[in-house]
């Protein structure tokens, strides 16, 4: 029933209603499907065999089986998504690391003069080590949060003046 | 106490647990019926259970499963169907 080359409706899943062409026998129950559908093992039980069988050598690249499906005058849609993923992927990706970065930049400095300002006498250099040692999460992340606290602040504070 | 209309068996009684062992009777709308398959009537499965404003808000792709005929056809019928068709073609 299901040999290669054989045109196939399925008729399960996202995929159902589309038209595709065994590809490879996989087992007694499981078939390699190409053509309207993506490209999958699928089950026999979710295949519905036609008439047609096309001439197709085992293991087909999809490239031919679509080739084989225009002669049957069955067009399969190709995907354009891809290129819109990757511009938006870039446009945001531009943007936001940018000022990320840019406001890092202009805390840190920050944190590190208050830091040596709270604790000037009492034994800078051990801080310093401690700094060194131990770079917890834990630490960054709160440090993090004070700065864009203050960095808000700092902007709230500037407009009023 | 429930005020009068809240009393009606027209409303839903809800029991909610609250902390500190508290259980109190909330006091909600019907949820409307089962959605059906439209030829064999069977119910659907997918297919939240929910008040029209919560359909709203929620997302297309929660409502319904996303294959041909998902939220109108159950499985069954819909494979019945599109078999004819394949066969027709």
């Amino acid at each position: 029933m299901f040999e290669i080359g054989r045109l196939c409706v399925k008729i399960a899943g996202r995929d159902a209603g589309l038209k595709c062409i065994v590809v490879e026998v996989i087992d007694n129950n499981y078939v390699l499907i190409d053509g309207q559908t993506r490209r999958r093992k699928c089950n026999v039980k979710h295949l519905e065999p036609l008439d047609k069988v096309l001439k197709v050598k085992k293991g087909v690249s999809h490239g031919d089986v679509l080739k084989e499906l225009k002669k049957e005058k069955i067009e399969v849609k190709e995907k354009v998504k891809r290129i819109k993923k990757v511009k938006t992927g870039e446009a945001k990706t531009g943007e936001k690391p940018k000022a990320k970065e840019t406001v890092k930049k202009q805390e840190k400095p920050e944190l590190k003069k208050e830091i040596a300002k709270e604790k000037p006498a009492a034994k800078p250099k051990k801080a310093v080590k401690k700094d060194e040692s131990k770079p917890k999460k834990t630490v960054v992340k709160k440090a993090k949060k004070k700065t864009v606290k203050k960095a808000k602040s700092v902007k709230a504070k500037k407009p009023k003046k | 106490m429930p005020s009068g209309k809240h009393k009606s068996r027209s409303m839903r009684r809800v029991y909610t647990k609250l902390s500190g062992s508290k259980v109190v009777v909330h006091h909600e709308k019907r949820k409307p019926s089962k959605a059906t398959c439209a030829v064999c009537g069977a119910a659907l499965s997918g297919v939240p259970r929910e008040r029209p404003y919560k359909m709203q808000t929620m997302a297309k792709t929660k409502k319904r499963p996303s294959r041909p005929y998902g939220g109108f056809l159950c499985s069954k019928c819909m494979r019945a169907k599109l078999k004819e068709k394949g066969k027709n073609v």
